[in-house]
């Protein structure tokens, strides 16, 4: 999970930005806080390229952005999962489960297949 | 969460968005940690550390988000653009009429442009549609398509052993082809049928269509095998649109022997639809081998004659070669042959005379229209870009009245947060949609006008053009056609989208009216600055038509020195019959004296050149006592007449006596010569009884002096040339036998009320002598001032065509300028101006706008005309009668169309006037 650039941290940081947004919008900060919190630190080891991954899933249409006031009353860009977001959402789901049922189950075999 | 508008705008604009969102960010993870018990100092370093490398991430995000405002604003464009244009079909189908009406005048101004330009297209620019037609070069004047001199060598013209000569020597071309024109030719496609028929010829070599790189469409073409031996290939290849005229398209045309000149020929081929041969604007039927010249015309054998010059060549260049050394190598050449078969000292006057050379690039052949009608060609181009200009201006006048009824709505699009950018972006987009349609039906419009005009130009009968709708055709269309946008679109789309926000939405449109026609405060609203514009230009044009109107008149009117209402011309191919020497000497007595007893006849005289017959002779003089500074000095031009011609033709004897029956038959000793010659030779002097020298013969004395006649093509229009009449009976081998006959009848009355006795005098002396025409002198007159009365017709009616649409936009933009005025003219009235001092008001306010027009449109008009120079006869470049006309006709056009809106405002009664303020 230590794969800086893409491969696996970055579709690990994309999944969870949507999973995030999923309840409605959010700030930048309070996406890091949320990821940081469900998973004990682990993914996002530094904040920066979260900012870096919400701008390309925006680009990517996944994301809309608008300024509003956060909590303390200061203005914030707020981002919400667009359609093809949630679309978008659904489908890394779905693959992910599929992709950890079938490591837990290499992981958890216990006798070499003969051929 | 409560929202706040923020548009990015440009990069400085996304660079600030993500700053904030960063710092925002590291704000509250800095006050989180401080919440956590750290000292700010620390959280924030803190902060910092987890956040990572800021810059990158900065960096990156920008990058993304430039990426997506750019992919946004394409689709925004696009998405606009096909909204602007499905809002402006349904704007302009809303107004039908008024669409119909800006298409209708668009398509009358491009179609205009589009129609003369294809014609120059055809004329000027097109090459011929051959292989590689850039490779070719033209040896001889590549308008003299159709002439034939005899005499001594030219290079204008070339001979056939001078033709060969070139052909096998020249190193610079890897063919080279002839063409010329025969003198007659009767062709029988069925032997028994007695009416023959003249299809186009020419005489080509055998390596013509080689050199083209035409191949046949069926049969075969000339191969080459036909210059071998002369008189033994007795064959003829056909053109694609003769194939179908005589012979349906039918293959077994192929094949089929024809009787040509008495003699069999054999069709072997028909040529591609797209070729109609090498010459602009005279398409070709028939090809025959040059080597049969001599047999089909027994009577006049040319094949081994270097002193008949006929034929134009044309050679393909080698691939390493290039125009500038075929000039080299062929200017010696030509000379050097040229002098070296002359006989006795006719090399050493050829080269005396600095004979100018003809070799030139031969991709667009050869053609005699395109001498002819390039010049008018580009002074109507110039017209009709005028006449645009005008449409446009019109068109916009009409556009702006419009964008004035439309104020409000632009205002409230403007209020709703559209940007006045889009609005114009829309505007436009009408704009263009008008153009288009304008282009489109101008297209049409073109196609249908330039062959009206090719048939104009060509009195009747179709000079053969390609006129086809190209590429380039299309693409001036489209320039055209942009640019017309942009002139008449433009300026009332920025206007109209400039209304004041305000005001307009208070007061309604009168307020946008104002600030688009002119407020108090706006010295020239642009509706006022279009009229002067159009003012301007239709002084251009009206100056310009006027003088090529009084030019034609002049040239109509100019004294001829004969008598132009009583003549009738007759010309008859005699060489077609082999009349030569005595027999032709006897045809031309009989002629004479049978017709001289029609009655109704006063006179007849013969001659071999005669009037506008389209020949003409020239030689060299020397005359005792005279040095010549230049070789033109010696040079003359010369007719063989009858006795009496003078009187025949209804010349002015001035000194001495005509030409008498007691002159013939002799070595010719005297001669009558015309005004000019008397003036050049013995200025000051009484000619008569002095002498002059054809080249080397015995003196020929002056007997008479006639005042100049103008009675060739060209004449019309320039000085007579010097000229000499000598006897067409003599014995005389230096000036060479007559070899050919007119007859000039002179009539009582009408002279084309004798055309059918003459006709059947002629066929009851030889049944089968060809007759070239029986014409009235004035009838051969207008045809030579052909292309003057085209194009002083066609400018005329540019110009009435701007004078109209001046005048109406004149009419529309003063009744506009009074509807606005209607309560200050009330006032007036109510505070005691009288009907006619309104009247004056109004009409002065119009005729100031004229005259700014008139003032900008005269120095244009006297800087333009002054390219009309060369088309313009006894009219100076400044003609003051010309500018007066235009001037006068402009002038009454604008009170005319003044005096309407300004009665109307004189009846303005003042308490509706001031009800409605």
């Amino acid at each position: 999970m230590l794969d800086r650039d893409g491969g696996l941290l970055r579709g690990t940081l994309d999944v969870l930005i949507l999973k995030a947004l999923s309840w409605g919008p959010r700030h930048g900060y309070a996406v890091a806080e949320w990821i940081k919190v469900i998973t004990d630190g682990d993914v996002l080891v530094e904040e920066g390229p979260l900012y870096t991954a919400l701008h390309r899933l925006e680009k990517n249409g996944w994301l809309t952005a608008e300024w509003g006031y956060s909590e303390n009353n200061r203005k914030a860009k707020y981002y919400q999962l667009s359609r093809s977001g949630r679309q978008e959402l659904r489908e890394e789901m779905s693959s992910w489960e599929r992709y950890a049922r079938a490591i837990g189950k290499a992981l958890a075999a216990a006798s070499p297949l003969t051929a | 969460m409560r929202r706040v508008f923020r548009l990015p705008f440009g990069r400085a604009g996304i660079a600030r968005e993500v700053d904030d969102e960063l710092a925002f960010h590291l704000e509250m993870r800095t006050q989180r940690l401080i919440a956590a018990g750290m000292t700010p100092d620390a959280a924030k370093l803190e902060a910092l550390r987890q956040f990572g490398d800021v810059d990158t991430v900065r960096q990156d995000c920008v990058t993304m988000d430039n990426e997506r405002e750019r992919k946004m604003s394409r689709a925004n464009t696009l998405g606009e653009l096909q909204q602007d244009f499905v809002y402006a079909l349904r704007t302009l189908r809303r107004n039908a009429g008024f669409t119909a009406i800006i298409v209708g005048a668009l398509a009358l101004g491009i179609g205009a442009n589009t129609a003369i330009f294809s014609l120059i297209d055809a004329v000027v620019v097109r090459g011929l549609p051959v292989k590689d037609a850039g490779r070719l070069v033209a040896i001889g004047d590549p308008q003299r398509t159709s002439s034939f001199s005899q005499g001594s060598p030219r290079t204008d013209l070339i001979s056939a052993p001078l033709y060969r000569d070139i052909r096998d020597h020249s190193r610079s071309f890897s063919g080279v082809l002839a063409s010329g024109r025969p003198a007659r030719l009767d062709v029988r496609i069925d032997e028994k049928n007695a009416d023959a028929e003249h299809p186009r010829a020419r005489y080509v070599s055998g390596n013509y269509f080689a050199v083209l790189g035409v191949p046949a469409f069926a049969g075969r073409v000339f191969d080459g095998s036909e210059d071998r031996s002369a008189g033994a290939s007795p064959v003829a290849v056909i053109s694609y649109a003769y194939w179908t005229r005589r012979f349906h398209n039918d293959r077994s045309a192929i094949g089929r022997t024809v009787v040509v000149n008495d003699t069999r020929i054999t069709i072997v081929g028909v040529t591609p639809q797209s070729f109609t041969g090498e010459i602009v604007g005279a398409s070709n039927d028939v090809w025959l081998p040059l080597s049969m010249h001599d047999v089909l015309h027994p009577h006049q054998r040319v094949l081994d004659d270097r002193s008949s010059s006929w034929l134009l060549l044309l050679g393909r260049l080698t691939p390493d070669a290039t125009l500038a050394q075929a000039q080299q190598e062929l200017t010696p050449f030509i000379t050097r042959t040229i002098v070296a078969n002359a006989p006795g000292s006719a090399g050493q006057s050829f080269l005396a005379d600095k004979p100018k050379m003809y070799v030139s690039d031969g991709a667009r052949g050869f053609s005699r229209v395109r001498a002819t009608f390039q010049a008018p060609l580009f002074t109507l181009m110039i017209g009709v870009v005028l006449l645009l200009c005008i449409i446009c201006a019109n068109v916009a006048n009409l556009l702006l009245a419009r964008a004035i009824a439309r104020g409000k709505e632009m205002a409230v699009r403007l209020a709703l947060g559209a940007d006045r950018g889009r609005l114009v972006r829309q505007l436009l987009t009408e704009s263009v949609v008008l153009a288009m349609a304008g282009a489109a039906t101008g297209l049409l419009l073109a196609w249908w006008g330039s062959h009206a005009l090719l048939v104009l130009a060509s009195g009747g009968s179709a000079i053969p053009l390609d006129l086809s709708l190209d590429l380039r055709v299309m693409a001036f269309t489209l320039v055209v056609s942009f640019f017309a946008v942009v002139l008449f679109g433009l300026a009332p789309a920025v206007r109209a989208s400039r209304v004041e926000l305000a005001s307009t939405m208070r007061a309604g449109a009168q307020s946008v009216a104002g600030s688009a026609l002119g407020n108090r405060g706006q010295r020239a609203p642009l509706g006022k600055l279009l009229i002067a514009g159009q003012v301007a230009l239709s002084v251009v044009l009206l100056v310009g038509a006027a003088m090529l109107v009084r030019s034609l008149r002049n040239v109509q009117s100019v004294d001829v020195g004969l008598d132009r209402d009583h003549l009738l011309i007759l010309g008859v191919d005699v060489n077609a019959r082999g009349y030569s020497g005595a027999r032709l000497s006897n045809l031309a007595h009989t002629l004479r004296d049978r017709i001289a007893v029609i009655p109704g006849v006063a006179a007849v005289a013969f001659s071999e050149n005669g009037i506008f017959s389209g020949t003409e002779s020239a030689t060299t003089i020397e005359v005792p006592g005279f040095v010549a500074r230049t070789p033109n000095d010696t040079s003359i031009a010369f007719d063989q007449v009858s006795p009496d011609y003078v009187r025949g033709i209804g010349a002015r004897l001035i000194q001495g006596r005509d030409l008498a029956t007691s002159d013939e038959g002799h070595p010719s000793r005297v001669a009558v010569v015309n005004q000019s010659l008397a003036q050049f030779y013995f200025p000051g002097e009484n000619a008569v009884g002095k002498y002059l020298h054809v080249q080397d013969s015995v003196a020929i004395q002056i007997v008479g002096v006639i005042a100049d006649t103008r009675d060739h093509q060209g004449t019309l229009q320039s000085e007579p040339s010097r000229r000499a009449y000598f006897s067409y009976v003599h014995a005389d081998t230096v000036i060479g036998s007559p070899g050919s006959l007119r007859v000039e009848i002179r009539a009582n009355g009408d002279p084309s009320a004798l055309v059918q006795q003459v006709r059947a005098t002629v066929k009851s002396i030889d049944p089968t002598l060809p007759i070239d025409g029986v014409d009235p002198l004035t009838k051969l007159m207008q045809q030579s001032i052909q292309e003057e009365r085209l194009v002083a017709k066609l400018a005329s009616a540019f110009g009435v065509l701007a004078l109209v649409l001046a005048s109406i936009g004149l009419y529309g933009v003063m009744t506009y300028a009074i509807t606005r005025r209607t309560g200050e003219i009330g006032l007036r009235v109510a505070l005691g101006a009288q009907q006619l001092d309104v009247v004056r008001m109004v009409l002065f306010d119009a005729l100031r706008l004229v005259g700014i027009g008139m003032a900008v449109g005269l120095p244009l008009a006297l800087a333009s005309t002054r390219l009309l120079r060369t088309q313009l006869h006894g009219v100076g470049a400044v003609d003051p009668a010309s500018i007066g006309a235009a001037m006068v006709v402009l002038m009454a056009s604008a009170v005319v169309a003044v005096l309407l809106p300004a009665m109307r405002a004189s009846k303005v009664s003042p308490i509706v006037a001031l009800r409605a303020e």
